[in-house]
């Protein structure tokens, strides 16, 4: 199969069809088809990420009891937070909807704060490419008495 | 899907056990719908007010409401713990 379609690529290059270089591509191309062959007896489907996942364990005064993210000291604190990303899409198209004079508003409240973020530049479809990259954010932070876990599942 | 279950569990301090409620979200809806109606009446006029596309609005809150099951917060302090299930 493989070796037809590099015929095929030849004969292309060989007719005048393309030059040297594209030959030279596409057969990259066909290669780099090839050369991810899969694990034996393992699938290479990723599935996509579900959830955006946000745990938090802190042993704040704590005897060191929370080790395995159980909670029960004084001061120990647990937080798991399971959203869904397409709760987050929904969100955020809920969000485009808010009206331009509630933004310019919100701009004003928000550069009296000290916040000088102009929030009608921040457009839906960027915040939606943000969303669908969020699959591959980790963030692990591992202090001495807190841990801290945002990723995707 | 819609959410069908809503678990909301709670947790004092004092050594106190977890304790869940269980909210079936379909029959709930059904007792609140002589309440329903207004509500959603009441949001079209806000959204005619504040120039909102009430289409886009139902559109928008129908997929957030879509998107509910599976979201889970679990907050515990010390002794006292907050739960919300959605499934």
């Amino acid at each position: 199969m493989m070796n037809e379609q590099r015929r095929q690529v030849l004969q292309m290059l060989s007719e005048g069809k393309i030059t040297a270089e594209e030959a030279e591509r596409l057969i990259d191309a066909l290669d780099r088809d090839r050369s991810p062959s899969p694990p034996a007896g393992g699938s290479t489907t990723k599935t996509r990420p579900k959830y955006l996942r946000v745990v938090v364990i802190s042993d704040e005064g704590a005897g060191g009891d929370g080790a395995a993210g159980v909670s029960g000291g004084d001061g120990s604190a647990r937080i798991n937070i399971r959203v869904p990303l397409q709760l987050l899409r929904a969100g955020v198209k809920l969000a485009s909807l808010v009206p331009p004079q509630a933004l310019t508003r919100a701009n004003a409240e928000l550069r009296r704060s000290g916040v000088d973020i102009d929030l009608t530049q921040l457009k839906p479809q960027q915040l939606e490419e943000l969303i669908e990259h969020l699959d591959e954010l980790t963030v692990d932070i591992d202090s001495a008495d807190a841990k801290v876990q945002v990723f995707c599942e | 899907m819609i959410p069908q279950l809503v678990t909301i569990g709670w947790r004092r301090g004092g050594g106190g056990r977890w304790r869940r409620m269980h909210v079936p979200v379909l029959p709930v809806l059904v007792v609140l719908s002589p309440l329903l109606l207004p509500a959603v009446l009441g949001g079209l006029i806000a959204c005619l007010v504040f120039d909102v596309s009430p289409a886009g609005a139902l559109r928008g809150a129908g997929r957030l409401v879509w998107a509910l099951p599976g979201t889970r917060f679990e907050i515990e302090q010390g002794d006292m713990g907050v739960l919300v299930n959605v499934r």
